[in-house]
């Protein structure tokens, strides 16, 4: 049994970490606004980082649950665009409840398409999901084609129907989200049996964890959260413009890169709440390097190319056994 | 099965011959014939160039169970900067050279990334496919799209690059088929452990095989600026999903393995331009309607192809988890 | 009958081609200490593995408190009040030890869907203070934890579903001396409480006191069941590892012969955890055997030997031109073999052809000008090989898969054969082969030896490397306790002794 000063050595060290981290952060936030001349920390800035973070979260969680099962879904943006489309036909038609349910409906039956395809058909998950955002993006040109888009933003009722794409609401949902997925995550019978999954498969199931159950749930569970991603995408943006040629895969990149970060601080911080932190930190370096002047589409792609695979080396550098 | 040892044909192996000539009779039929004329054939030889000089090089990526799927991008960077070299210093005949070490060098980068940093190849290849993309992309908006220089014109002559694909290609599939190089990568896909207990070199192993990749988008860039007479502001786009749609329509595991061999790279290829050129005969040249053509037979045909694979009987798998604890155990 | 907790009759479980559970009857009263004792490989943990609802039995009874018995899973097992501890990993690395301890029936726990983490963990507590048991820091990652500590959380969790019969597979062997004692005061509760718990360990000495009674299990078939007041620790080996040993099935001679040269240096190997000082020299046409039990460290020779493991000191030459194998790629330039134990996953790729599998070894000789690899001379090669082994086989285009054990491991064998070799490492050979093909393996080895091909044969079976070995060096701990030279000394008794 460890001794009592053991116990509390170590409950020092469980603050010492996020203590040290926090204080980072504030020191590379300060020396930003050095380099921009005081722009950075100014609050009109900060609302365009933070605002501009929040849907990423929302996929990033949502990958949170994906990886956890071993599943890499690249159809992703594809369900986005697709949900985009549900919220902006439904919130035109009768208002904000039209927004949330049409972005849900979609995110969730895709998403659960999506994982039964996973389970059953014993295909990787990476070229299935390919596969997929290929199908939806086609589907989303023929919707397209159909008719008219009317982009949220021209009718004029635009702006109370977008009402949850812009702050304070957007931060509300933000809050509720954090709170609810966390302890979805941590204190859960189906997160801890998801995590269970992730962490020793084998092990898992010997303990008695019903597999296929527990991955349907977590689809579940990650359409939910894609859904939500999908109508606050489409109200903080007002339009949606259709993905061709893959290009929905662009989406998730920055999810992608936000949650690869989380993970490897995760050790020392849940990553549920390492998620928005994260999200911060990455699109505060992307906001510091358009007021440098360095083109975004261009250079800043290729800085997110970089980040993720240092990411990944980190990431892998405890990493055991057989990597393909 | 007879004694001397030929494969019996599995059905795995059938199903892509299969798809792809039921995709040829069906897109004759609907096109009215045009699709067997003279000119459609050497149309679909032309539109495959590139797809299968790139995809034998992922071919031997694939093999050893990984993926690789920064060949657009690679393609772009190596046709951008070879170009600008060349016309740049005025020496036309650089561009040639340009491409193949900046395709190589991108390989390498690869290798050494997955071989001793440990990242997971696909990982690495979306990190790729951004950061690289968005390089490219920079550069032009600076130097733009360039020409073809007048002293490397019969690059660009239909019979030049018919002829150097075909040098390129059988080279290529001599060294999969007929050398060490393929015969470790396809050991390192069935069974990595194995392949290490051997003798086989892994690790260098696997840096070869992304160099191999890399240098083979090089050449790809050179063939893709022969076809267009330069380069363009979406070189490469989308290749990378063309490769690995060819791969794996013509039947390769994405385990690799021995499910991996060069022909299939060509049926897949084939099949391929195929869709793309049919339904451009038909007056369906929407590239959206393709991709959802190519999207939904890309996962029927990987469906059959898990499934009417041994490997994945269910009594085999129960056998072999419980052949470890017996085993092990006892 | 009414005082047995468990009945087990008749039970049989087939993996593929291996029958590891034949006819299986035993029972166990209620408020008894049963063990299960046998070799590696004699199917004890398969048995105790399907009364723990982790698989289904192909055929046979069970019989829980005189009901029939047939649990879906180990949660099912755990409502019928029994459970396990698995002899492998056993807890999820990355949830909290005292999650661990009740994964899978954190229902108790929850309220409104949440789960009181706390709660769960004071439960846990709970358990270990009820059992007088040390509980490591329950707030932690099983990851960071030594093996002992892991295993602590997996008896807290078997012990929590409270049960009518605890089964044990190998846990003592994982524990220090003082949760050893712990252990065993819990085992004398149960005893009292009129609960049963079966034990498996290696040790016999600890078997035959903790235990009441004893099953000996030999390839697959229960041997007999004593009682361990009536019995003693030699008894029982006889029982584990008697075998006829009929004469001509391994060599006829009695005495060591082999060449002068010395073909292989050893010289002060350490693995951390693994080895300790391990020095020996292989001469020209020596058969070396190394045995121990599983833990013993004899595997671990044949991995360093050949470079997979990398040893924190010592070295490994070849005599003759001294170089040194750091690894594979080196051992197979200087024309050395290994064939691993685990034959499927580690020797063979199974889902390729037989050819394939073959010719891996050679292909670096088979090369032709520009590095060709003529299909024709890997074609010969391969039928040559099947026809001189006698194969069984459709050809030599089948899938590794679809031979039998025996078949597989004349290919793999055959391989390294085929090769010119100075030096061939063979860990358990005979595994899972059957008679017929054990005897020509043995046959291929002495051919072997004639040619002046140094062997290191490493194997459980002891009777086997009796049978084999020129020399023989008994390991225990990591350790080469003695070495044996054939002859009147190659005696069972002899080496259990120093092995167990």
């Amino acid at each position: 049994m460890r001794t009592d000063s053991q116990s509390r050595n170590r409950q020092r060290n469980r603050w010492l970490f996020p203590l040290v981290f926090a204080a980072a952060i504030i020191a590379v936030l300060v020396i930003f606004n050095i380099i921009s001349g005081g722009l950075f920390l100014e609050w009109s800035n900060l609302k365009v980082i933070i605002s501009h973070l929040i849907y990423p979260c929302f996929i990033a969680w949502g990958f949170c649950f994906l990886f956890a099962c071993g599943y890499t879904d690249m159809s992703i943006g594809g369900v986005v665009v697709l949900g985009s489309f549900a919220t902006c036909a439904l919130g035109n038609a009768i208002g904000v409840p039209g927004v949330v349910i049409g972005g849900l409906a979609v995110g969730l039956i895709l998403i659960f398409i999506n994982f039964l395809i996973f389970t059953y058909t014993k295909i990787p998950s990476w070229i299935a999901g390919i596969s997929l955002a290929m199908i939806y993006e086609a589907v989303a040109v023929f919707l397209k084609l159909g008719r008219s888009t009317k982009p949220l933003v021209t009718a004029s009722l635009a702006s109370e129907y977008r009402v949850l794409g812009q702050l304070p609401w957007s931060i509300v949902l933000l809050a509720v989200g954090l709170v609810v997925i966390y302890f979805l995550y941590n204190r859960s019978t189906i997160g801890l049996n998801i995590r269970a999954l992730g962490g020793n498969r084998d092990v898992a199931e010997k303990l008695g964890i019903n597999v296929n159950r527990t991955l349907l749930a977590v689809g579940l569970i990650t359409g939910l959260l894609i859904g939500i991603a999908c109508f606050l995408q489409q109200s903080y943006a007002g339009q949606t413009t259709v993905k061709t040629g893959l290009t929905s895969i662009n989406m998730i990149f920055q999810p992608l890169a936000i949650y690869l970060l989380a993970q490897i601080i995760q050790k020392r911080i849940n990553i549920i709440i390492c998620v928005p932190i994260c999200a911060f930190i990455l699109y505060a370096v992307f906001n510091i390097l358009t007021v440098l002047g360095v083109p975004s589409g261009t250079l800043q792609e290729a800085f997110l190319g970089f980040f993720i695979v240092i990411f990944g080396v980190i990431g892998q550098r405890r990493a055991k056994g057989v990597v393909k | 099965m007879n004694r001397n040892g030929r494969k019996k044909f599995r059905t795995s192996d059938i199903v892509p011959f299969a798809a792809f000539i039921i995709l040829f009779v069906f897109f004759t039929i609907a096109s009215g014939g045009r699709m067997v004329s003279a000119y459609s054939l050497k149309m679909l030889l032309e539109q495959s160039i590139l797809t299968i000089v790139c995809a034998c090089g992922v071919l031997f990526v694939v093999a050893q169970g990984s993926i690789d799927l920064s060949v657009g991008v690679n393609v772009a960077l190596s046709g951008v900067v070879g170009m600008h070299v060349a016309t740049a210093t005025g020496m036309g005949w650089l561009v040639i050279p340009c491409c193949i070490v900046i395709g190589l060098l991108i390989g390498l980068l690869n290798g050494f990334l997955v071989s001793k940093c440990h990242v997971p190849s696909f990982t690495l290849s979306i990190a790729m496919l951004i950061g690289l993309r968005g390089i490219v992309n920079y550069i032009q908006t600076i130097i733009g799209i360039e020409y073809v220089p007048q002293s490397m014109f019969f690059m660009t002559s239909s019979a030049f690059r018919i002829i150097t694909f075909i040098v390129i290609a059988v080279v290529i599939g001599f060294v999969f088929e007929f050398t060490r190089v393929g015969r470790y990568s396809q050991a390192i896909g069935e069974n990595e452990t194995t392949a290490r207990f051997v003798g086989i070199p892994v690790s260098r192993m696997k840096i070869l095989v992304f160099a191999i990749s890399g240098l083979m988008a090089g050449l790809g860039a050179i063939f893709s600026m022969a076809t267009v007479g330069g380069t363009t502001m979406t070189m490469g786009s989308f290749l990378e999903m063309k490769v690995a749609m060819a791969i794996f329509f013509g039947g390769v595991l994405v385990t690799g393995g021995s499910s991996a061999r060069f022909y299939k790279v060509i049926l897949g290829s084939l099949s391929i331009t195929v869709i793309v050129y049919g339904l451009s005969l038909i007056g369906m040249s929407d590239s959206q309607i393709s991709e959802s053509v190519e999207g939904g037979l890309l996962l029927i045909i990987l469906f059959i192809t898990i499934l009417t694979n041994r490997r994945n009987s269910s009594w085999k798998k129960e056998a072999a988890s419980a052949d470890d604890a017996a085993g092990s155990a006892g | 009958m009414s005082g047995n907790i468990l009945e087990i009759r008749g039970l049989n479980k087939h993996f593929g081609p291996t029958h590891a559970n034949r006819n299986i009857s035993f029972s166990v009263k209620k408020g008894e200490v049963h063990g299960l004792i046998g070799e590696n490989g004699s199917g004890k943990s398969t048995l105790l593995s399907q009364i723990a609802g982790l698989y289904p039995r192909d055929s046979g009874e069970m019989l829980v408190d005189g009901e029939p018995y047939d649990p879906s899973s180990p949660i099912d097992a755990n409502e019928h009040g029994i459970s396990m501890v698995m002899q492998e990993l056993g807890v999820v690395g990355n949830l909290p030890a005292g999650v661990n301890v009740f994964l899978g029936r954190t229902k108790q726990f929850s309220r409104f869907g949440i789960i009181n983490l706390r709660k769960m963990r004071k439960e846990a507590e709970a358990q270990f203070e009820k059992w007088d048991l040390d509980a490591p820091p329950l707030g932690d990652m099983p990851d960071g934890m030594m093996i002992e500590s892991r295993k602590m959380i997996e008896l807290a969790r078997a012990l929590s579903v409270d049960p009518k019969l605890l089964l044990l597979d190998e846990v003592t062997q994982s524990l220090s001396l003082n949760n050893r004692e712990k252990l065993y005061a819990l085992i004398r509760r149960f005893r009292e409480m009129g609960r049963s718990v079966i034990v498996i360990t290696h040790d016999i000495e600890e078997m035959v006191e903790i235990t009441d009674s004893i099953t000996v299990l030999r390839d697959g078939e229960v041997i007999g069941t004593v009682r361990s007041a009536d019995t003693t620790p030699d008894e029982i080996r006889m029982m584990m590892v008697g075998r006829e040993m009929s004469g001509h099935y391994y060599r006829s001679d009695t005495a060591p012969k082999y060449g002068e040269r010395v073909v292989l240096d050893v010289d002060g190997i350490c693995v951390p955890g693994e080895l300790e000082d391990i020095s020996f020299q292989v001469h020209e046409g020596e058969i070396l055997g190394f045995c121990g039990l599983s833990d013993s460290g004899i595997h671990s020779v044949g991995t360093a030997v050949y470079g997979l493991t990398k040893a924190s000191a010592g070295s490994v030459r070849l005599a003759g031109d001294g170089t040194g194998i750091a690894s594979p790629t080196e051992a197979l330039k200087s024309n050395v073999g290994y064939v691993p134990k685990d034959r499927d996953n580690e020797a063979l790729m199974i889902h390729a052809s037989i050819r394939d599998n073959f010719c891996l070894p050679s292909l670096t000789e088979i090369r032709g000008p520009v590095g060709f690899l003529s299909p024709s001379k890997l074609k010969s090669l391969s039928s040559d090989m099947v026809e001189r082994l006698s194969v069984k086989c459709t050809g030599i285009g089948q899938p590794m898969d679809a031979l039998s054990g025996g078949n597989k491991q004349k290919v793999n064998l055959g391989r390294w054969l085929a090769k010119d070799l100075k030096l061939l490492i063979l860990d358990c050979p005979t595994r899972g082969v059957d008679v017929g093909v054990k005897a020509y393996i043995y046959q291929l080895m002495n051919e072997a030896k004639e040619k002046g091909i140094a062997m290191i044969l490493i194997s459980d079976e002891l009777t086997e490397v009796l049978g084999m070995a020129d020399r023989l060096m008994v390991m225990k701990d990591g350790r080469i306790t003695k070495t044996i030279l054939r002859g009147n000394d190659f005696t069972e008794q002899a080496v259990i002794g120093v092995m167990i």
